[in-house]
């Protein structure tokens, strides 16, 4: 457990440092109201309206998260394998994960190619 | 009971207090960002138990993809967003009584057959990456190049049923 | 673990290279080759000369991986576990592979056959806007079902391969998530092909769940995932009952859920009939070898010292899925719907072979899944024959007199049909006498009975559609029978190996009962 201290002191820090500054912000900071400070993104640019009630976003959002879900999955493995790769003797630990990534690389093509990663 | 006792015992009441707002909550994104509290202390669990790199998993995997999706599928679909009444389920008594009936069943089977199962915590465990590494990259290495294939045909499918222009 | 044996060692370059031996993971490698190939075609190649490369290529690798298992089962060396034991290939194995690559072959005749016009052009199409109709209107089709076939069939055949529950999990995965889209992809009737998408993949991904979770409690009780460590443990009475049999329970509601046994039938019904027909074809039969052949490497390997816990379990699966299917089906009246409930009852069937727990209940079952296999995929392949103008006509009512306007088609699926209540010169009969004795010998007499009851009860109903298609009056704006080639070639391979199986089928007993006489391999 001793291992995890300064990561956990790390992590008091970080959200130390958080909340103070989002607690001494509201404290200190000036309270001036109005619309473009109440806007999600306080960033000069005006959102475009939402529809009433939701409605949906378009599903090219969908691909986007599905995309982000497999490389995440596919990375995740990259680090047992850094981890562990002074063990493996000879080449073998450096061919599967290249035919790993080469599979997954095929579907990158595929969407590549399909236009899967234009934003129109 | 040591430091470590109470903390685990601690992240398992985060764990399930979290998974019982998520399925009480009226709001479907409040349901979802409860889901990241529940999974964040489970993450927590597995840390507590030594097996690191499976807290890491459950962090990068769940919380931040797994959540990602759920939200964005809330995006996608006519889901209402903010308080809405349909979330209350007609069925609500029968559900929670199916809950806890599962709960009470692996609940015994868990404690009964671990209930002298022991593993040391001050030495690195099984699901730290190392070992993991060692073991996925020769025992398990079909299966893990089979993975790669699977995310393969996971994201074609996802192409066919979303892409408009082919 | 072998991690922690060299945990404790901190030397370089100490962990030697798996040992793959790639002979006999062959076949499922070509597949899976071959499907990734299919993917990059699909990248590459322009959309006009898609459908002309894909079509070939997954025949190739389809037959290319059958003549592999052949020469695999001629060899006849002692076969064993391979890839640090993570698969098993043994004389089942290569069977129930060979048997699984044959009826996808069968199946992609009618997958490939373009002018039955079963599949969408787009998927992502609205039902019933003009995006449809523009895709309808320009015949592209969606190629992309060819590489997910692909993929689902090395899925089954690693299932049926798998040693161990963690590779047998990733296997069912592979082998269940390209279904799931194939299912939504039907042309007509979108909105049901979607509905049957989305059923099957909630309750598939709610049966996995059980699966992984049945998993994890076996993997707490004999500390491996492999079957036949499972057994060994199970032999020394080594860990604790609970989670031995929370474990069994769990792991057995997610394979009989593949299977379709009742009270994990619920989907088969609405995915069947949803589905467009080539693939329904597929699942019918090939998933049905894949989900048999694991479960029985689950209960004859890893369970079979547990025998006297799990088959009271599977004596009440068996009985309720052969009744309920039997019984449920006589109330349908969609075709694709009746079959379902048939298939289910035939999954009740073969389970009778899989409680036998003999090596005759094994050769029995192996037979029995080759036989049902083509019979069924040759009766779908009739109904996508019967069109009207919304398509396929899957009322039983719009099938009224087809016995007097297309006699051949109408006899065929009739024989068919008779194939499937077991009436003796069928392979049907065969398979079932096979299974039933297997099963009285291991003592089994009640599960028989009410196997012959239900038999009875599901001859009714097939009759029943053979009365209407030549008893009674054809309508005046019937539909019409369409006869493509290679829809036309799987409806005659389904009905020539249901002749040759009924009336010669011993030298394919001699080749099941040789697959079954070593058993599994450990």
């Amino acid at each position: 457990m001793d291992l995890y201290i300064p990561i956990i002191v790390l992590g008091v820090l970080a959200f130390g440092f958080a909340g103070f500054s989002v607690v001494m912000g509201a404290l200190s900071g000036p309270k001036r109201w109005n619309k473009a400070k109440l806007e999600a993104y306080e960033c000069g640019i005006e959102p475009t309206p939402q529809p009433v009630g939701g409605g949906r976003f378009p599903v090219k959002y969908y691909l986007t998260a599905m995309l982000f879900i497999v490389f995440d999955i596919e990375i995740i493995f990259l680090y047992p394998w850094a981890v562990a790769f002074n063990r493996f003797a000879g080449w073998f630990g450096l061919i599967e994960m290249v035919l790993f990534i080469a599979t997954v690389l095929v579907a990158y093509a595929y969407i590549w190619r399909r236009g899967g990663l234009e934003w129109d | 009971m040591t430091t470590l006792d109470v903390v685990f015992v601690l992240l398992g009441v985060v764990a399930v207090g979290a998974a019982v707002l998520v399925v009480t909550t009226r709001q479907l994104v409040h349901a979802a960002l409860w889901l990241v509290v529940s999974f964040g202390a489970l993450a927590g669990g597995y840390l507590m138990l030594t097996a690191e790199f499976v807290a890491w998993v459950q962090v990068l995997i769940y919380v931040g993809a797994v959540v990602v999706l759920l939200l964005f599928g809330i995006m996608l679909t006519r889901a209402p967003i903010g308080r809405s009444a349909d979330l209350d389920s007609g069925n609500r008594w029968a559900a929670l009584a199916v809950a806890l009936a599962t709960a009470g069943v692996l609940v015994t089977v868990l404690v009964r057959g671990f209930r002298t199962a022991y593993a040391p915590l001050d030495v690195a465990g099984q699901g730290a990456a190392k070992p993991l590494g060692e073991s996925v990259f020769r025992i398990w290495v079909l299966p893990f190049e089979v993975l790669s294939v699977l995310l393969l045909a996971a994201l074609v499918g996802a192409i066919v049923l979303s892409r408009r222009e082919i | 673990m072998t991690g922690s044996a060299v945990l404790n060692t901190v030397a370089i370059g100490d962990i030697q290279a798996p040992h793959l031996e790639y002979g006999q993971l062959g076949p499922m490698l070509l597949v899976f080759g071959v499907a990734v190939l299919g993917v990059l075609v699909e990248a590459l190649v322009g959309r006009g000369w898609r459908q002309f490369i894909q079509v070939p290529l997954t025949f190739a690798g389809l037959a290319g991986a059958f003549v592999w298992i052949l020469v695999l089962g001629v060899k006849d060396k002692p076969l064993h576990v391979a890839a640090e034991g993570a698969v098993g290939v043994d004389a089942p194995t290569l069977f129930l592979q060979g048997t699984i690559l044959v009826l996808a072959l069968v199946s992609l005749l009618l997958i490939a056959d373009r002018q039955n016009g079963a599949f969408t052009p787009q998927a992502s199409a609205l039902p019933g806007s003009d995006a449809e109709r523009e895709g309808i209107a320009s015949g592209t089709v969606q190629s992309e079902l060819y590489p997910l076939m692909l993929f689902a069939v090395g899925g089954m055949m690693l299932f049926t391969a798998a040693n161990d529950l963690l590779t047998m999990f990733v296997a069912l995965e592979v082998m269940s998530l390209p279904l799931y889209i194939m299912c939504g992809l039907a042309r007509r009737r979108r909105l049901l092909s979607q509905e049957a998408a989305v059923k099957y993949f909630l309750l598939g991904a709610f049966s996995s769940a059980f699966f992984l979770y049945g998993t994890a409690l076996l993997y707490g009780y004999a500390g491996s995932v492999r079957l036949s460590d499972i057994a060994t443990a199970t032999g020394n009475n080594a860990g604790s009952e609970p989670l031995l049999l929370a474990g069994i329970a769990l792991l057995s509601v997610g394979l009989l859920f593949k299977l379709g046994a009742v009270p994990f039938q619920a989907w088969k019904p609405d995915v069947y009939q949803g589905a467009p027909t080539p693939v329904t074809a597929l699942m019918a039969s090939c998933t049905l070898v894949a989900a048999v052949g694991a479960t029985l490497r689950v209960f004859y390997v890893a369970l079979e010292n547990m025998s006297w816990d799990w088959r009271p379990m599977m004596w009440g699966v068996a009985i309720l899925t052969m009744l309920v299917g039997a019984i449920i089906a006589i109330t349908q009246t969609d075709l694709k719907r009746m079959l379902a409930y048939s298939s289910i009852a035939h999954a009740g069937f073969l389970l009778t072979g899989v409680i036998a727990t003999s090596q005759a209940g094994l050769s029995g079952t192996l037979f029995y899944l080759a036989a049902y296999g083509f019979t069924t995929i040759g009766a779908f392949a009739v109904i996508t024959m019967v069109r009207d103008a919304g398509g396929e006509a899957g009322h039983l009512s719009r099938w009224a007199g087809l016995g007097k306007r297309s006699p051949v088609v109408a006899g065929v699926f009739a024989f068919f049909l008779l194939a499937f209540a077991g009436i003796p010169l069928t392979s049907g009969f065969t398979g079932k006498f096979a299974v039933f004795k297997a099963a009285i010998d291991g003592g089994a007499t009640p599960l028989v009975v009410v196997g012959v009851i239900s038999s009875a009860i599901a001859a009714f109903f097939y009759l029943r559609v053979i009365v209407v298609m030549f008893f009674s009056e054809p309508a005046a704006d019937g539909p019409a029978v369409v006869t493509t080639i290679p829809t036309a070639a799987a409806v005659a391979l389904g009905a020539t190996v249901t002749v040759v199986l009924g009336v010669l089928p011993q030298p394919m007993l001699d080749v099941a009962g040789q697959a079954a006489s070593h058993l599994f391999v450990r």
